[in-house]
């Protein structure tokens, strides 16, 4: 084989190609859904693209003595054994237009909406190495959600990973498109991540974010739950190189990863379809690097742009203790937890405030808020606990102090409900605090 | 330009896993090979052989690589600094600065030492005080202690490892490493940041293996950091710290190499060689006469899973341990320490005397209690109890108030500045508290501070 490969190389060489130009062509032996066995292909690159019958797309994800597999990522029509494949000389990129704003998009640089490519597109590898340590600086900007738990209490910074978890319905997304809307004016580009969510459901965000001008500096990079699996697991990488391009560029880029849970349930399909070891739950021992990577892109560059990652786990039954939750707690800057219960009380956002943390705190918030922040945060925490011990006393029995530490608990919790849509500033949310402070002075 | 000698050439790609046919060489286990392709220097580490044909495992991308490709040996084993140089610098995993400041070297050691004989080593050392009141009490430390910060998921060991090396570190004169493995690049360089503005970096060294660099360089962070502290010890006969955040990485790094290579795992996909694996290195720490390492390494427990494997065969190797526990960090305790499953070699009245002794066994019995009781007033409230039982549910809540701690490096969350409390006053004030001395106080008043102000 490698001899008839030299040989066909050395006329082909003759005949005034140079050896670039040269395509090597396989043959698929074996077909497991959309992974592919192909044989005759020696001399391919880890990652090369490859062409399947003329009209699918792959590419190389393990080189084997005799063979080499291959992830399908566009199938345009139906591949069997002895299809041919031709290898293309490229690493396999993702495809992107500058014009994409305002747009839903695919990896291939498709406008998803009418399915029809855009023009001037630019090649971008699916991942980047991570952003070196001595690049980044310090988080302590503001990004301001609009949501007075979140930006009071745990407040998210710019290049800061904070992480939105919950049971299904609980509002998951919606604090992320809060967030997205509430960037209007603040010069800020945001990237909405779909990984796996129904073409419904992404045609409803997309109407939600044109409705309120979100659109105008938005991106949404959207695999379909009927997508090729392989597509979704690369979707959020591609995603957040995209944030990397216009960080370099010195813009701040909010991105959002709807959802991790999905993502991490794909990623073992294929990790399964291609034998690899199981480990905890099934998932493969590198499911903790496959988000920890990804989520160490966002970070404060030193150039002054920033990429902030809000990533979105869906739990089961309000369990954020099983495998894929810690783990990516694990990797983010802090959480959101999201809880049915006050969900179902219309306590909404349904933030559990006893669970959810922000490890940069006041270090993202401007003087006055972090001070009122710091307050608000200790009182409502020892009253969730105070409530939790004596719910069952009787509130005329009580001391007077305990009294008074449950009315006012009462109160900032009714403070911190806040409808959809409906944004407040910094000014603001003191503005709806600053009363329960002045009580104090006698 | 180095000699470089042929070795073989490349026969299967995988993302950790690259095969090398030997073209009649014989190679080392772990020596370093390259190859270049594409105007790129692919290295590997030799981790097994079977015949004629050797498994290596990259140490960075395989993005690019093809069969067929020659592959040289560079005939060495990862290398690290060992001189005085080290001081003050951060390097990658693989001993390369990343500080940007020029690459001076003046000697360097293989990674992989050999671990100390029986007769090296020196069991003995001085009690440390860290002035966190909870550890002190629950959990005191000697020199050449290993001390495990085991926790979940966002319960705070980062922080505490941070308030450690600023009370211990900061007050001391030793040189200390700090092991960044698999954790968060932000916290690493806001760690760099902080000891360069408070001007400790000229006597501390780093090395980062963090989580996004592939499993590899998580793995040998490690055996990196190791050696940096070995040469302190034993070339500098120093008193070392060496912080490791967080040591679950590497055995997590281990893993995932394994179930690359199609090795059989253990139970949730641990490799069949953890305990040596993790001997390999903790074996390592260890003090001599001429100098010591304390340490204190974090523990990630995965999904809140205190029993999982890798956790405990870590912590078999500690003098002491410190469980951070999610329910009382949803209580806004912090530390949020589970005071049950903390503990400590030096819990024994030759070490600590009758009076720490006693207070800690006491305290134990009270807040044992008091989670009894919680269940019972969860049904029949507070009024139903006993005056004994009602006094001890009252000062197990004063307790369990007066054991949070404003911390040095939590000043962004709490808002309040951290304080340093004396072992002396810890004893005295959780005395006067099982003693009723405080019965009239609110417990508000035992939150976030130092240790009780007295007139």
């Amino acid at each position: 084989m490698e001899q008839h490969i030299k040989e066909m190389i050395q006329k082909k060489t003759e005949m005034g190609f140079s050896p670039d130009q040269m395509q090597e062509v396989g043959y698929v032996s074996s077909v497991q859904g959309y992974i592919l066995e192909v044989s005759g292909l020696t001399n391919v690159m880890f990652y090369e693209k490859v062409i399947i019958d003329g009209h699918s797309e792959g590419y190389v994800n393990n080189i084997y003595r005799n063979h080499v597999m291959v992830a399908v990522v566009r199938e345009g029509g139906r591949i069997y054994t002895d299809s041919e494949v031709v290898a293309t000389g490229e690493i396999f990129e993702a495809s992107y237009s500058e014009e994409s704003v305002g747009h839903m998009i695919d990896i291939f640089g498709r406008d998803r909406m009418n399915g029809l490519q855009f023009d001037c597109l630019e090649q971008l590898p699916i991942e980047n190495r991570t952003t070196p340590i001595m690049d980044r600086t310090a988080v302590n900007r503001p990004l301001e959600t609009g949501i007075a738990g979140i930006d009071l209490i745990y407040p998210i910074g710019k290049g800061q990973r904070q992480l939105i978890i919950g049971d299904k319905k609980t509002g998951k997304s919606q604090i992320a498109l809060d967030a997205i809307v509430n960037q209007r004016g603040k010069d800020v580009l945001c990237i909405y991540v779909s990984i796996g969510k129904t073409k419904k459901s992404m045609k409803e965000i997309y109407a939600d974010l044109s409705r309120r001008g979100a659109l105008d500096y938005t991106i949404m990079l959207a695999a379909f739950n009927d997508d090729q699996p392989p597509v979704l697991y690369l979707t959020p990488y591609v995603g957040l190189t995209i944030a990397e391009k216009y960080m370099m560029q010195g813009k701040d880029v909010l991105v959002v990863l709807d959802d991790l849970s999905r993502h991490a349930d794909n990623y073992r399909e294929i990790s399964l379809l291609v034998g690899k070891t199981p480990g905890r739950d099934a998932y493969p021992p590198d499911i903790f690097y496959t988000h920890s990577r990804m989520l160490e892109k966002g970070c404060q560059h030193k150039c002054g742009g920033s990429i902030t990652v809000l990533p979105i786990v869906e739990t089961r039954g309000g369990d954020i203790t099983d495998y894929i939750s810690t783990n990516i707690i694990s990797i983010t800057d802090g959480q959101i937890v999201l809880s049915k219960k006050s969900f179902d009380q219309n306590q909404k956002p349904a933030i559990n405030y006893g669970l959810s943390v922000s490890r940069l705190g006041g270090a993202v918030q401007p003087e006055p808020v972090k001070k009122m922040g710091a307050r608000v945060r200790r009182e409502l925490l020892s009253y969730l606990e105070t409530r939790e011990v004596y719910q069952l006393t009787n509130m005329d029995e009580m001391g007077k102090e305990l009294q008074e530490k449950i009315r006012r608990g009462e109160e900032i919790m009714s403070a911190l409900c806040q409808y959809k849509y409906s944004p407040l500033s910094h000014d603001e949310i003191i503005g709806r605090f600053r009363h329960l402070y002045q009580e104090e002075q006698p | 330009m180095e000699q470089k000698n042929f070795v073989g050439k490349i026969i299967s790609i995988s993302d950790l896993n690259v095969t090398i046919l030997l073209g009649g060489v014989k190679v080392r286990n772990r020596e370093i090979l390259e190859t270049e392709h594409r105007d790129q220097t692919y290295r590997f580490e030799v981790f097994e052989a079977k015949g004629s044909i050797i498994f290596a495992i990259p140490l960075d991308s395989v993005i690019g690589l093809k069969r067929g490709l020659d592959v040289y040996t560079t005939g060495k084993e990862l290398e690290m600094e060992y001189s005085d140089r080290l001081l003050g610098r951060v390097y990658d995993s693989y001993g390369a600065p990343i500080d940007g400041l020029p690459e001076e070297t003046e000697q360097k050691k293989g990674v992989y030492a050999r671990s100390l004989t029986m007769p090296e080593i020196n069991i003995d050392g001085e009690v440390l005080w860290t002035g966190i009141k909870v550890l002190d009490f629950f959990a005191p430390m000697q020199k050449g202690y290993k001390m495990g910060l085991l926790g979940g998921a966002g319960v705070g060991k980062t922080v505490l490892i941070k308030e450690l090396i600023n009370n211990v570190y900061m007050k001391s004169q030793s040189n200390s490493v700090f092991v960044g493995v698999g954790e968060r690049s932000r916290e690493g360089k806001d760690l760099y940041d902080e000891m360069l503005e408070a001007g400790l970096l000229d006597k501390m060294s780093i090395v980062f293996g963090q989580m996004g660099e592939n499993s590899v360089a998580r793995n040998k962070a490690v055996f990196s950091g190791l050696t940096l502290a070995e040469y302190l010890r034993d070339e500098k006969k120093q008193d070392v710290l060496l912080f490791i955040d967080n040591i679950y990485r590497y055995v997590q790094a281990v893993s995932e190499i394994n179930a690359e290579l199609k090795r059989m795992p253990i139970e949730n996909g641990y490799p069949a060689t953890i305990e040596s694996d993790v001997s390999m290195v903790e074996e390592r720490i260890n003090s001599t006469d001429d100098g010591s390492i304390t340490s204190f390494q974090a523990i990630y427990i995965p999904a809140d899973d205190i029993t999982d494997e890798a956790v405990q065969v870590i912590s078999s190797h500690l003098d002491g341990q410190i469980v951070l526990d999610r329910k009382v960090a949803e209580k806004g305790l912090y530390p949020a320490i589970d005071v049950f499953r903390t503990q400590s070699n030096m819990i024994d009245i030759e070490k600590i005397g009758e009076r720490h002794y006693r207070l800690v066994q006491e305290v134990i019995r009270h807040l044992a209690r008091y989670e009894e009781l919680e269940e019972i007033i969860a049904v029949l409230g507070v009024d139903e109890l006993s005056e004994t039982d009602y006094n001890i549910f009252q000062r197990s809540r004063k307790l369990r108030n007066y054991f949070t701690q404003p911390m040095f490096v939590a000043e962004n969350f709490t808002g309040i500045k951290g304080e340093f409390v004396k072992i002396e006053d810890v004893l005295r004030d959780v005395e006067d508290i099982l003693g009723g001395v405080f019965d009239e106080v609110d417990e508000g008043h035992f939150s976030y501070i130092g240790s009780i102000p007295r007139e």
